[in-house]
């Protein structure tokens, strides 16, 4: 079976499914209400699924400081490490809904810029952020670092409380609001879009055919994918293949209690064991440190005050919740990595 | 005139750190546009900062320094309460001025 056939079935499983389970007794059940609403967390561009709640702009300047500034920058302007979320957008884009920079060309584009729906912020800072621990943030932090980020952006004034209730006026006043089209392609052929995506249900022509492939380098070109995932949370790391990349030692790894508390306290989201991605790589730490004794008391301080300047100029947040035996385990476990 | 600065300064042990995000074009004079004229030089030359009256950073500036400038200092003897006063000045004579609260 091909592909596009499975994908076919696959869909149309999922629309049976509701009849599915009754007409075939046996074979599983239905969801429960508490496991679709667990499930169901997005935020729509009509604002279903977004909870009550509100934020001032000065609130969210409050959390923004202390957790969000220290990767995005004080103004959202920092280009340090992700592109900058503020920037490049004028009083004539509010105006308009398109924002002229975009078409124009030539400049960094900022999330400001290119962001056409407001949930789409509202949602993403909510499940995604902060980097080394999403998901905790509340919704009325989450309302009120939207306001600060939109404040910044000078899309709404500074005495700006943002909440379930007006989040349909901002989007109103969005500079890249009529901006999105589906209208394209990737490239454009002849003043027509290359592709168009038509789901086709019934006679759909011959069986697509791969008629060219990346070369290899091309495919490879960004290294093994795996070793790249952005790991966070204790519900994802179980599930991750780490032993694929050293099958031998990994056992031993994964037995380590360090190990299973730098998963569980987010270590891994900005530090990979062996490539610098965030943070240096646990090997870099260790071979910086062997041979020095003094190391693991000094890293267990500096994990829990933060800091920055040693590995570069991105900061590390600092961690003062974390158990003094914890931190140390931790901290042994990285000193021996290689 | 342009959008304004913002600024964030913050108060420890008696050292004020002050973060300033100005909104600037900073056109070096170097570059031409679509049809190849060169689009006119437009950067800030002077900064000054000053607290209670005191000026505690002067800067001289050139179209080295990258579009919409991000500056930051510290000085020292600044208290939460106090206001800081930002200003710049560009080739084109364009002023700002905006001021900034120490928490």
């Amino acid at each position: 079976m091909s592909r596009w056939n499975k994908a076919l079935c696959a869909m149309a499983l999922v629309l049976a499914a509701n009849q599915a389970w009754a007409q075939h007794s046996g074979i599983g059940r239905a969801a429960t209400p508490a496991e679709i609403a667990a499930w169901d967390t997005d935020v729509r561009g009509d604002f279903k699924g977004l909870p009550p709640g509100s934020g001032s702009v000065s609130h969210g300047e409050v959390v923004w400081e202390a957790k969000c500034a220290s990767c995005h920058g004080s103004f959202g302007e920092s280009n340090q490490f992700f592109p900058p979320l503020i920037g490049g957008v004028t009083a004539e884009d509010i105006r308009t809904g398109r924002v002229a920079g975009l078409a124009k060309g030539g400049e960094q584009r900022s999330t400001v810029m290119k962001l056409s729906k407001i949930s789409t912020l509202w949602d993403y800072i909510n499940r995604a952020m902060p980097w080394q621990a999403p998901k905790t943030l509340t919704a009325d932090e989450v309302y009120a670092l939207t306001a600060y980020i939109l404040h910044q952006g000078n899309i709404v004034p500074g005495s700006f409380v943002l909440s379930d209730k007006n989040m349909a006026e901002v989007q109103a006043r969005l500079p890249n609001r009529n901006g999105m089209t589906r209208k394209h392609g990737l490239w454009e052929t002849r003043g027509k879009p290359d592709v168009k995506a038509v789901a086709c249900m019934r006679n759909c022509g011959p069986e697509p055919r791969i008629t060219s492939q990346l070369p290899d380098h091309a495919a490879g070109s960004h290294g093994d994918l795996v070793e790249q995932y952005r790991l966070f949370g204790p519900v994802r790391m179980a599930a991750l293949p780490v032993a694929s990349a050293v099958p031998a030692a990994a056992p031993a790894v994964v037995s380590d209690p360090g190990r299973s508390l730098a998963d569980k306290n987010g270590c891994l989201a900005c530090h990979a064991p062996k490539q610098r991605t965030i943070g240096p790589a646990l090997a870099e730490i260790a071979s910086k440190y062997r041979g020095d004794s003094g190391a693991e008391s000094r890293l267990v301080a500096k994990v829990r005050a933060g800091g920055q300047g040693v590995w570069g100029t991105t900061p590390m947040p600092p961690f003062q919740n974390l158990q003094e035996q914890d931190l140390r385990a931790m901290v042994q476990w990285i000193l021996k990595a290689e | 005139m342009a959008d304004p600065m913002r600024i964030r300064a913050v108060a420890r042990d008696g050292v004020v750190n002050v973060r300033v995000l100005m909104s600037h074009e900073m056109e070096t004079g170097q570059r031409k546009d679509a049809s190849g004229k060169l689009v006119p030089a437009h950067f800030i030359r002077n900064v000054t900062a000053t607290h209670q009256g005191k000026t505690v950073l002067t800067a001289l500036w050139g179209p080295a320094v990258a579009k919409n400038p991000y500056l930051e200092f510290e000085f020292k003897g600044g208290q939460k309460g106090e206001k800081i006063i930002v200003t710049w000045e560009d080739n084109k004579g364009d002023k700002r001025s905006d001021e900034g609260v120490i928490n």
